[in-house]
């Protein structure tokens, strides 16, 4: 289930790079889940015209059958709109050479490689750059799985499991969390094995570029999507395969990046180097939630470290372990870090961190207690935190009143002492899914604060500067906030999942920003 | 130095029962006094008898009043003279504090009457639970990794005088691990655990609190988060919040 903030976060998205009727529709496909064509035109009540338009929009693929095709939003995806700053971070760091071409992707969503080259000579005016070096760059990109082939334009699924014709094809392009088993579905039937994902163009693909490569502009790139559309039930010819940005890979970097600055602090002296080298020699990526890294792997990118060299394996050894770095009696070679366990004690961390700020020291100490899971009685909390009874009755009464806790009215028989009743608390299943919506509330809270600086600039009532200022501000709290966003929704659940077509948007200054 | 907190005498475990008809949950109540109930008036000693019987749990007023079958008047007449012949007390009940709760005088009341070790006169002493916290750190502090039964002797050798006992200390490392003021881990028996054998619980300082992005922005700490919407009376663009921490006053 998305949450109601979540929902109106991700409009606001689609709104801002789309425009309103884009938005409309998306709203539809979000709060209603997977719906057919003529559904949508009844809901939002604009032309049917439109409707097809903006699907177009949102999903750069023809609506062939709308009596059997159903429409789904992916929520993950929309959201994703908000850190393509990042994405690009995560790219310049790593093969900055590429850093234009999956630009190219994040901007149109999905491109041929035809289309990237020409988009890629067209900025460089010097003339520096051929085809040959882009296919290279390409390559890395690939190699790195930074970029995966689109999959199956078209994936047949029957969810009821009825002999229906070949012809009725359920295309699924975004979806929301109440539809999960069918999305599921859906994007498994959709997703190309990884050989296909991620195989690299070979040389021989450049004597097959005979067609006009097609325009990538705007308007003309729905056009473009028709085009490959009627093709549908033929081979797709290589030289038309569609390229998209991995979200998955970018989504892992940036979780491994989270987790390795968050634990920087908490490092003593000296460690920082094997904490460092440990991520940087990680190259495997076939589990999301851990990352592992070979010791030789370790040793060598110390080596490059300043004092890394004179480390003792023993040593370095140790601290990997005191870091709960495990070996596997697999390979005892090989270290991993379980990155699931720290996002959720992160997780965790921040919950209770809020707790402390609103409600005080002695809140987060009870709600630490009572989120371990079991009831507590009131005595008990009493005596367990040794805390003033009229304080614990107190912040009970606040952490209930603001949904964090549960209570529960309990009959107790201690004869002579007149205690016939005692309360037991626990805390609230729901409060991070209340915590989660109000995330979302605050990202579109900043949003719209960005959006109103951007109309007090055009208005040029108030001092220009001073209002860039606060502009950039929030921009940047943005993209932190946006950590906390990805924290709580984008690492646990990392999903393989379809393209928007976007607007050219400079996602480059905020790259800038957030980096700096 | 702080002063030692005022540390009450924790009652010895149980003895085997004794021959009297002592109350069977209290062996170490003393006997009921023979002397005493023949001195007195039939309906003290009624009162008297059942006090003695609710033991170091005391009696409610009011659970007495019920019990003797006497009007409130009659009943604040006897307690009263009970409690100025020095064989009653009026104790306070922590969890209760309005309550009038008797018990006999020779009796020392249960913990949950008291609150406990950290409780004087039916208070929390904040002052005592803060000292020793700052000893358990202080002794955190020079081992890096310790037991509660280290930091109980570590406590001790500093100050002889001081009293703790090792619940004591048990029950305060506890909350601090809870506070994340230390951390609670298992021993691996190596590295900064070096010290404690590999497999018990132990505990560390917890390191410098992490967590707060939420905090950063007006929402994150916003009291009127609920009711806050886009186009709403309190949104976003009128947020009184969002002014000053953009500093929109120019």
């Amino acid at each position: 289930m998305v949450p109601q903030h979540g929902i109106l976060l991700a409009v606001n998205l689609i709104s801002d790079h789309f425009g309103p009727l884009v938005a409309k529709v998306c709203e539809c496909l979000l709060r209603h889940g997977a719906l057919p064509l003529p559904e949508i035109v009844r809901r939002v009540r604009l032309p049917r015209g439109q409707v097809k338009n903006t699907l177009l929009i949102l999903i750069q693929h023809n609506c062939d059958e709308p009596p059997v095709t159903l429409y789904l939003a992916i929520f993950d995806n929309v959201l994703h709109r908000l850190r393509f700053s990042k994405f690009l971070a995560v790219v310049r760091a790593d093969i900055p050479e590429s850093e234009d071409l999956i630009e190219g992707l994040l901007q149109n969503g999905r491109l041929t490689f035809d289309q990237l080259v020409e988009r890629t000579i067209s900025k460089v005016q010097d003339g520096t750059i051929g085809r040959e070096k882009i296919r290279l760059n390409f390559n890395k990109l690939v190699y790195a799985r930074y970029v995966e082939r689109c999959p199956k334009p078209e994936p047949f699924f029957n969810p009821l499991g009825d002999e229906e014709q070949t012809s009725a094809r359920k295309k699924v392009q975004k979806t929301v969390e109440e539809a999960l088993s069918l999305e599921k579905k859906v994007i498994n039937t959709a997703t190309l094995s990884d050989p296909e994902r991620f195989s690299e163009i070979p040389y021989s693909m450049e004597g097959c570029t005979e067609d006009p490569p097609k325009s990538i502009s705007g308007a003309k790139r729905k056009h473009g999507a028709f085009e490959i559309d009627e093709e549908l039930n033929s081979t797709i010819p290589e030289n038309e395969v569609l390229w998209r940005a991995n979200f998955e890979k970018f989504i892992f970097c940036l979780k491994k990046k989270f987790c390795a600055d968050r634990k920087k602090s908490k490092l003593k002296v000296g460690t920082h180097i094997i904490w460092e080298s440990f991520f940087e020699a990680n190259l495997t990526d076939n589990d999301t939630n851990s990352a592992t890294s070979s010791i030789n792997g370790i040793l060598e990118k110390l080596g490059q470290k300043e004092g890394g060299a004179a480390m003792t394996l023993d040593q370095i050894t140790q601290v990997l372990e005191e870091l709960q770095c495990t070996t596997s009696t697999d390979d005892p070679e090989a270290f991993t870090f379980d990155l699931r366990q720290m996002v959720e004690a992160c997780k965790n961390e921040e919950i209770e961190s809020l707790v402390k700020k609103t409600y005080g020291q002695e809140a987060f100490t009870i709600f630490r207690l009572l989120a371990q899971g079991r009831p507590v009685e009131t005595d008990q909390i009493i005596d367990t935190t040794i805390l003033d009874k009229q304080i614990v009755h107190s912040t009970l009464y606040r952490l209930w009143k603001d949904d964090y806790i549960d209570t529960a009215e309990k009959v107790g028989s201690t004869p002579g002492t007149g205690y016939a009743q005692f309360f037991v608390w626990r805390a609230k299943s729901t409060f991070r899914e209340k915590y989660i919506d109000n995330l979302y509330h605050a990202a579109l809270n900043l949003r719209l604060m960005v959006n109103r600086m951007a109309e007090l600039l055009l208005e040029g009532s108030m001092d220009e500067t001073k209002v860039k200022n606060r502009k950039n501000v929030l921009i940047l709290m943005l993209a932190r906030h946006d950590d906390s966003l990805m924290l709580f929704h984008g690492y646990p659940i990392v999903r393989k999942a379809e393209h928007l077509l976007a607007k050219c948007h400079s996602y480059r200054q905020v790259a800038d920003d957030w980096n700096g | 130095m702080p002063p030692p907190p005022d540390v009450k005498p924790v009652i010895p475990p149980a003895k085997p029962a004794a021959a009297a008809p002592v109350p069977a949950d209290a062996p170490e109540i003393p006997p009921i006094s023979a002397a005493i109930l023949n001195n007195l008036p039939p309906s003290e000693r009624d009162v008297y008898k059942r006090v003695y019987l609710a033991g170091n749990k005391g009696m409610w007023s009011q659970d007495l009043r019920r019990a003797t079958q006497l009007t409130t008047a009659s009943l604040s007449k006897s307690t009263r003279a009970l409690v100025q012949r020095g064989i009653l007390k009026e104790v306070t009940d922590v969890r209760h504090r309005a309550k009038k709760v008797f018990m006999d005088a020779r009796i020392e009341p249960a913990p949950e009457i008291t609150g406990g070790t950290w409780y004087h006169n039916g208070q929390l002493d904040t002052d005592a639970v803060a000292a020793v916290r700052r000893r358990c750190l202080d002794q955190i502090d020079r081992l890096g990794a310790a037991t509660p039964d280290m930091v109980h002797k570590g406590v001790e050798r500093d100050d002889p005088r001081a009293g703790y006992t090792i619940d004591q200390i048990r029950d305060i490392l506890q909350t601090m691990a809870l506070d994340r003021v230390l951390e609670e881990r298992k021993s691996t028996g190596e590295g900064e655990f070096s010290a404690v054998r590999a497999g018990r619980v132990c505990y560390r300082r917890g390191g410098a609190p992490q967590g707060g992005m939420m905090e950063g922005i007006p929402c994150g700490v916003c009291p009127r988060m609920d009711e806050c919407s886009p186009d709403g009376v309190i949104s976003p663009t009128t947020c009184v919040y969002y002014k000053k921490w953009l500093q929109m006053d120019f």
